[in-house]
Formats: structure tokens, C-alpha cells, sequence
């Protein structure tokens, strides 16, 4: 390809145009991967630095009333809780409420998927079928307050194929795993990461439920802490609906679901989950393996 | 188990060609055809094919369950709220992982991943695993779902050997450890000497702890929990109280008789290095 | 008369046939051994480098990021040296290469802005007497491990060398104002990703331009470091490493391998 894609840096472009490729897979992946009949091109990269602000709503803090004009407030997930206790007091909170935070999602895609577009250009610029090993990830830069998507894998090629028609495919997998998951009928379609964000206003009873003073209010002594349980599995059902609607329906692979929880202040909480893996496509029929032979080591 | 016999592989090179270019025009299932999601890697995979199981989607559920202010104040006995909000949380986490399990078509849930903690005032547990089912079969079993914690390739070894999981059962326990006098105290200051208060406390808990596991594992009609984990010692919050948490899957035999599996031997040349994944490179 | 060899002591004469038989030392496990013995290697000795070298500091410009050139010339050349001097040892050995090269930095407490660079690695030669070295005619390093070597050695390919490519660079502070300005959006900056994506693409240029001078046909095992050593945090090194190969005969197709389950845990 001769005009490189836009996004490339120039440096890029010098590396790709030397004849040795570069692979970021190990000896045994890169056997595998010749075995295979994929010959690496070259190692490629995307990344995105992205200012990353206090995870606050410009100023929106927690209100005194549950808010409905949030942003993506009206398409996301919204659960209301009222005070069964009918008091008011300034320390007792009446009303509590989970949502989605919908542009926490949206900014992570945009890092992401900037970062995933410059690493499959760089693909492209090598006239590559398909990028393997990918690894992914973020992290904060210094203390910049910026955080940089980064993506990396090897490109490769199919021995004696057409030229590539379409975009690359990619997948988090390399070497063996690879060529095993070809033979158990799955063919590579692209890499899937999608994060979610609930974020919790506790009212009174999740309160005196975490805090354990619950049995001053008679019926809440000892029981399941709904809020919380609701905002834990809403985090993970929104991952993997997201998910499940960029598949289209092929197969995840090798996903990994990891939820993270962070106290923002008293009362105020966001869970954050993370959901990547393979998309694949069973290209064959299912074909069971023989039994494989079970062995112990003599060491 | 008998495994059809399987037709000499096409050379891995075609395969992989076949894959990438002749069945790029294969319709992707139909849209409304629910796609497969699963956690399992690719060698789980394999060796669920091996038996002719297949995942079906990733599934997880989550409880908290409160303990009320207080309860681990000094006392004598077991602390029944602390025990009780611990099988609860347990209980309902796995009721909504089973219900999400079931809703797909899984027979089961293997490889399920347990996090668990307990805090002075709530008792949290999260599950997430991948529901399997046997190839194409989305008819219930009549029996209902079940989740073990035994990694794919451990469920397919026990499945080789003719037995099947039936469920995760645990118990958990925790019990006061008496006060002891100031002058046994003091006495004992300076000496090596058993704190029986605290073995007595650890045998209690312990006692009481494994007795509901195997409860548990009775109701399911099981006739043996494999791969018990134990947790035990002195709370972090409460250093007067003990706990005792066990874990485990229930098994039963499914077949007529056990089948020796009648391993090999091997002498393995690779260091660890060889366990190589492109993800920890970065 | 008889023959000159016969003069010496019996016991000189067996020292000798030792020596000649060759007597190794090497930090490789049996394994790693027993691996390179089947692909027609020999191990000759355990062999290192290293230098020690004064990293001065260079100014940074708080707002601008940029490449710190001499930084970058200090840690290139230092490794370079401990590499250099790892070589020669091999070639006094009449090694063909060089495996498992393990490349390290220490900082110690003794010098301030001093860095031991060091590289060790066991000397290895071919069986066969048929020379292995590259095509500069020095012995060929690589950080592969024994069984690494041994795989590397079924497809047909052997390494050339460890090569390299850094880049150490500083990244900007941003000012009150900026910061300021983007509270509480979550966007992209700009400046911030070229710069860093410029500095790895340095990085890995310079790993290629090595491959290149080694008339490579690919680099296997890249790994990019990123290390931030005792500059601060704005300051940062992008270290590309991999081990140059070259094709030198037909893929060896794998054999089809068994499947197993390890009962082992």
C-alpha cells in the first residue's frame, strides 16, 4: 500500500517500509503461527492518550432529588430507591439511586477504538490478512491525569492467500492456542472489550445495611443489601448485553469479566466492569477431539 | 464414554486457509440464534469437545448479605447472624447464577470463579462461570442446573471416569473464643503454652462448618465433595472470633462402576518458560 | 626417535585431550542442555559483559515533549559495550553464538547517575564444525532459552543476534490552564498520543535498522520496555529488544503433536 492510512505516524511508515518484519510473539508461537501457514509481518501498535477526568458529571454532584436529566440518562439503566421510614433529617437519606453512566462508556470506547483503529491501520499498511497476540490495556501516564489506551500485536499474512479484501481480523490469541482453536472449528474474527458503569447513590437501608445498623430500624436487621446486589449484577448483565450486540451472533471465546469498585465518597460508589475476549466463527460443523491421553510427570 | 471414532484430520495449513477464505462468505448465525459466550480457554474448550460438551454463555451472580452492628461483639458460642448471613449470600448468588445458566440452556456451570469476602457488617460473594451443556442440548435436565468450581478440564477428567458434579456446597462457621481470666492470662504470658481457648473455638467452628458443607452435599444426593477449600482463622476485624469457611464440589458416581483413566508417564522438557501468553508481555 | 607428541607426560596428554574434548560451564538447565545437544549444538562456556557507565542528565523543557537524544545515545551505547564485550569472550571461545543472553541494568549506591549495564549469556558451538556465526562474522547472541533454540531450530531458522532500539523521552507537563480546561471531559489529546506512539516507533526502527546491518529476515520475541529508571516520571525509556533471524533452510513442519491432559497440578 503506498499512501499510508492518515493516522500513521511517520516513524511507523519508515519501519514498514524495511524489508525485516518484527513479531512480538515468542519462539514457540511464532513456530506455531509458520506451521499454521501465517507468516508475520510485523509488529503493530495503536495508542490513544486521553485526558481523563474525575469521573464527575461536570459539576452534577449527588443532588437532592434523583436526577432524570443526566446525560444518556434516558437510554441507559436507571433504579430509584425510596426511604421506607418516612422521616427527614439532613443525615438521613431518602431517596437512593443507581444509573449508568453512560459517557464513562463512551469515552472509554472512543480511547479504545482510536487506539484499535491506528493498530489495524498499521495491519493494513503491511498488507496483512490478520493481527495475533493482540495485548491490550490502559494506563495512567505520570501524574498527567492522562490515560493511554495502548494495543499491540503481530501482523501477519496467510501463506500463498488472495491479497486481503477486507479489514483484518484479530484475536488476543497466538501460537498454539490458536491453531487449536482453528481445529476446534473457530475462525478468528476480531478482538471485543467493552467496559460499564454503574454508579450508586446509596439511600438509608443500604446504608444501615453496610454499616450494620440496620436493627435500629426494626424490619432491616439482618437481610440481602438489594441496592448493591442490583447495581453488582446490572454491571456485569450491561457488559455482556454490549458485548452480545457486537457479535452478531458469532461465539465469544476465551472471555475474561473482572469488576472493579470505587469509593468516590461516602454513600457514592461506581462499579466498573470489563469484558474482552475473541470474537470468533465456527466455520465447521462440531467434531469432537479423541479423548485426549491423560499423563503424570515423572519429575 | 464412547467416542466416535473421528475421520483423519485435513492438514492445519488447509484448515486454517478453509477457515479464513473459503467460508468467509458463511452466513453468520442467523441473527435471532443466540450467540455463545464463554470464559473457557481454548484448551478447556477442547477438552470439553472431547466429551461432547460444549459452553454456552457466561454467567455470574452476585450477593451481599448485611450482619448487624454488634454481632461480633464478646458473646460465647457461635455467631449465628455472621454464619447465617454467610450461607444466605451464598445461597442467593448461586440461585441467580443457576437461574442465568438455565435461562441459556446450560446442564451446568463449570469453572466457576468464587470471590468472597467477609466484613464486620456484610458478607459478600460473587460467582462467575461459563454454563456447558452436552452438544445441541438445550433440553433441561430434569434435575435442575448445577456449578462447580472444578476447571473445565478437571469436570471432563471426572466425566472420563464416569462420575458428574452435582453442585457447590459450602459451610461457614464462626465462633467466640472464650475470654480467658486475667490470671491465666498473665500466668501464661510467658510461657509456650496451647491457647486452648482459641483450639477449642477453631474445633468448634471447624466441626460446625464441615457438618453443613456435608449437609448440603446429602440434599444434593451426593455421595462425595472433591476439592474442598478451607479458609480458617481469626477474623481481621474481630481478633476474639474465628471462622471457618469450606468449599467444595459435590460428585456422585454416573455410571455403573468407576473407569480407571490408566495414565501415562511423561518426562516433560520444557522449564516454565514454555507456558508462554502473549498477554503478560507487555 | 619417536614423535614429538609422545615426549610429553601421560598425564599432560590427557589434560589436553580434556581440554580439546572441552570442558564447559553454562547456567542452562539440563533441559535447556539436553535441547541444544539435539539441534547439533555444544555449549563452550558461560560468558559475560558489562560497563558502567555515567547517564548525565540532559535539560528538559517542562512543556514540550521531545526525545532526549544524549540520554538515549548513553543507554544505547552502554548496552552496546556490555553486549560488545560478551561477544568477545564467545569469540575467544571460538563460539558460533551465544544463548539465553540475559541483558540487565543496576543502579548501585556508589554514583549517581551510574548505571552497571550487563549481559550474560552461555557461549554455544556447532557440532558439526561448520561455521554458525553471522555475517559480520561474529558469534550470533539471542535471548532464547534452550528450548526456544531448540523450537526456533524446527522452523528452519537461526537467530543473528539480540538487537536493539531506545528511545528516551520526555513528556510534557501540562500547564494549570490545560488542565483546568478539560476537567471532567474525558477526550482525547492529541499531542500526547503522537508523542508517545513517535517515540516507540523510534524505538523499533532503530531495533530494525540493527536487524537490517545483521541482513536479518525478521525479529522474533520483541518485547518494548518502558522505564522510567531514576529520571522521574516525565522522563521515560522505550527499549525494543528482540533476537534477529534468518532463514537457512526449508520449514521442518512440526510433528503432529499428541493431545494430552497433565494430571499434574
Amino acid at each position: 500500500m503506498s499512501e499510508g492510512p492518515l493516522d500513521l505516524p511517520e516513524a511507523a511508515q519508515r519501519r514498514f517500509s524495511q524489508g525485516a518484519f518484527s513479531s512480538g510473539l515468542s519462539v514457540s508461537d511464532f513456530g506455531a503461527c509458520l506451521d499454521m501457514g501465517l507468516e508475520p509481518v510485523g509488529l503493530v501498535q495503536g495508542f490513544c492518550a486521553m485526558h481523563w477526568g474525575a469521573y464527575s458529571m461536570s459539576g452534577l454532584g449527588r443532588g437532592t432529588t434523583p436526577f432524570t436529566g443526566a446525560p444518556g440518562a434516558a437510554h441507559g439503566y436507571v433504579q430509584n430507591y425510596q426511604c421506607p421510614h418516612g422521616m427527614i433529617s439532613s443525615e438521613h437519606r431518602t431517596w437512593g439511586q443507581n444509573y449508568q453512566q453512560n459517557w464513562i462508556e463512551d469515552a472509554w470506547r472512543t480511547g479504545f477504538n482510536s487506539a484499535y483503529s491506528r493498530m489495524m491501520a498499521e495491519a493494513q499498511a503491511l498488507g496483512a490478512h490478520g493481527v495475533v497476540g493482540v495485548i491490550d490495556g490502559e494506563n495512567p501516564l505520570s501524574d498527567t491525569g492522562v490515560v493511554e489506551f495502548h494495543l499491540r500485536g503481530t501482523a501477519v499474512r496467510v501463506l500463498d492467500a488472495p491479497a486481503p479484501s477486507a479489514t483484518p481480523w484479530s484475536t488476543f490469541l497466538a501460537g498454539q492456542r490458536l491453531a487449536k482453536s482453528f481445529e476446534a472449528g473457530y475462525a478468528p474474527v476480531s478482538i471485543i472489550t467493552a467496559v460499564t458503569s454503574v454508579r450508586v447513590w446509596s439511600y438509608c437501608v443500604t446504608e444501615y445495611l453496610l454499616g450494620g445498623t440496620g436493627g435500629m430500624w426494626a424490619n432491616a436487621g439482618a437481610a440481602e443489601i438489594h441496592q448493591i446486589v442490583d447495581a453488582q449484577n446490572e454491571v456485569r448483565d450491561l457488559a455482556r448485553t454490549r458485548v452480545r450486540a457486537s457479535l452478531h451472533g458469532d461465539v465469544l471465546h476465551g472471555a475474561h469479566l473482572e469488576v472493579s469498585a470505587r469509593e468516590i465518597g461516602p454513600g457514592d460508589v461506581e462499579f466498573q466492569s470489563r469484558l474482552s475476549g475473541n470474537r470468533v466463527r465456527r466455520f465447521k460443523d462440531f467434531d469432537p477431539l479423541p479423548v485426549p491421553r491423560p499423563t503424570v510427570r515423572l519429575s | 464414554m464412547s467416542v466416535p471414532p473421528t475421520t483423519p484430520r485435513p492438514r492445519l495449513r488447509d484448515e486454517v486457509r478453509h477457515a479464513l477464505f473459503d467460508q468467509a462468505d458463511r452466513v453468520t448465525a442467523s441473527a435471532e440464534a443466540r450467540a455463545t459466550t464463554s470464559d473457557l480457554s481454548i484448551d478447556e474448550e477442547l477438552n470439553l469437545h472431547s466429551i461432547g460438551w460444549e459452553p454456552v454463555e457466561l454467567v455470574s451472580g452476585v450477593s451481599l448479605h448485611s450482619i448487624p452492628f454488634g454481632y461480633w461483639n464478646w458473646g460465647q458460642g457461635e455467631i449465628e447472624g455472621a454464619s447465617m448471613a454467610h450461607a444466605t449470600a451464598f445461597v442467593n448468588a448461586t440461585t441467580h447464577l443457576l437461574r442465568e445458566a438455565g435461562a441459556a440452556g446450560g446442564h451446568g456451570v463449570v469453572g466457576v470463579r468464587i470471590d468472597r469476602a467477609v466484613h464486620s457488617t456484610f458478607v459478600e460473594v460473587s460467582l462467575v462461570g461459563t454454563a456447558v451443556r452436552p452438544v445441541n442440548r438445550s433440553r433441561r435436565l430434569e434435575r435442575g442446573v448445577f456449578a462447580s468450581d472444578l476447571s473445565a478440564r478437571d469436570f471432563t477428567m471426572l466425566m472420563v471416569a464416569g462420575w458428574e458434579p452435582l453442585g457447590l456446597a459450602t459451610g461457614a462457621s464462626f465462633v467466640f473464643a472464650p475470654r480467658r481470666s486475667m490470671g491465666a492470662a498473665i500466668q501464661q504470658q510467658s510461657q509456650n503454652v496451647e491457647l486452648t481457648n482459641f483450639t477449642e473455638a477453631m474445633y468448634s467452628a471447624r466441626e460446625a462448618a464441615m457438618q453443613r458443607m456435608q449437609e448440603m452435599a446429602i440434599e444434593m444426593h451426593g455421595t462425595g465433595v472433591v476439592d474442598v477449600k478451607v479458609q480458617e482463622g481469626p477474623m481481621s476485624f474481630a481478633s476474639h472470633a474465628v471462622g471457618f469457611v469450606a468449599l467444595g464440589t459435590v460428585v456422585r458416581l454416573a455410571q455403573a462402576a468407576h473407569r480407571l483413566i490408566d495414565p501415562t508417564m511423561v518426562v516433560a522438557l520444557d522449564d516454565a518458560s514454555v507456558a508462554f501468553d502473549a498477554r503478560t508481555l507487555s | 626417535m619417536t614423535s614429538p607428541t609422545s615426549d610429553l607426560p601421560e598425564a599432560t596428554e590427557h589434560r589436553l585431550e580434556e581440554l580439546e574434548k572441552g570442558l564447559f560451564t553454562s547456567d542452562l538447565s539440563v533441559n535447556e542442555f539436553l535441547l541444544i545437544k539435539e539441534v547439533g549444538f555444544h555449549p563452550v562456556g558461560f560468558v559475560m559483559g558489562s560497563s558502567i557507565y555515567h547517564t548525565g542528565l540532559q535539560t528538559r523543557k517542562w512543556s514540550q515533549s521531545q526525545e532526549l537524544t544524549k540520554l538515549t545515545e548513553a543507554m544505547y551505547n552502554a548496552r552496546e559495550l556490555a553486549m560488545t564485550r560478551m561477544e568477545e569472550e564467545a569469540n575467544e571461545l571460538g563460539a558460533d553464538g551465544v544463548v539465553g543472553v540475559r541483558l540487565d541494568v543496576n543502579y548501585y549506591e556508589w554514583g549517581k547517575d551510574a548505571a552497571e549495564f550487563i549481559a550474560v549469556g552461555t557461549a554455544v558451538k556447532a557440532e558439526d564444525g561448520v561455521s554458525r556465526r553471522n555475517q559480520l562474522g561474529k558469534p550470533f547472541t539471542s535471548d532464547l532459552s534452550g528450548q526456544d533454540f531448540w523450537t526456533l531450530r524446527q522452523t528452519g531458522y537461526l537467530p543473528q543476534g539480540l538487537v536493539m532500539g531506545t528511545c528516551v523521552y520526555h513528556i510534557a507537563h501540562r500547564g494549570l490552564g490545560q488542565t483546568l480546561g478539560t476537567t471532567g471531559q474525558n477526550v482525547e489529546l492529541p499531542n500526547f498520543t503522537q508523542a508517545l506512539y513517535e517515540a516507540r516507533e523510534l524505538a523499533m526502527t532503530r531495533m530494525q535498522d540493527e536487524a537490517a546491518r545483521l541482513g536479518a529476515s525478521g525479529i522474533v520475541g520483541v518485547r518494548l520496555e518502558e522505564k522510567s529508571h531514576q529520571w522521574g516520571s516525565h522522563t521515560i525509556e522505550f527499549l525494543a529488544l528482540g533476537t534477529a533471524v534468518t532463514k537457512t533452510s526449508e520449514n521442518v513442519t512440526l510433528p503432529t503433536p499428541t493431545t494430552i491432559i497433565s494430571l499434574d497440578n
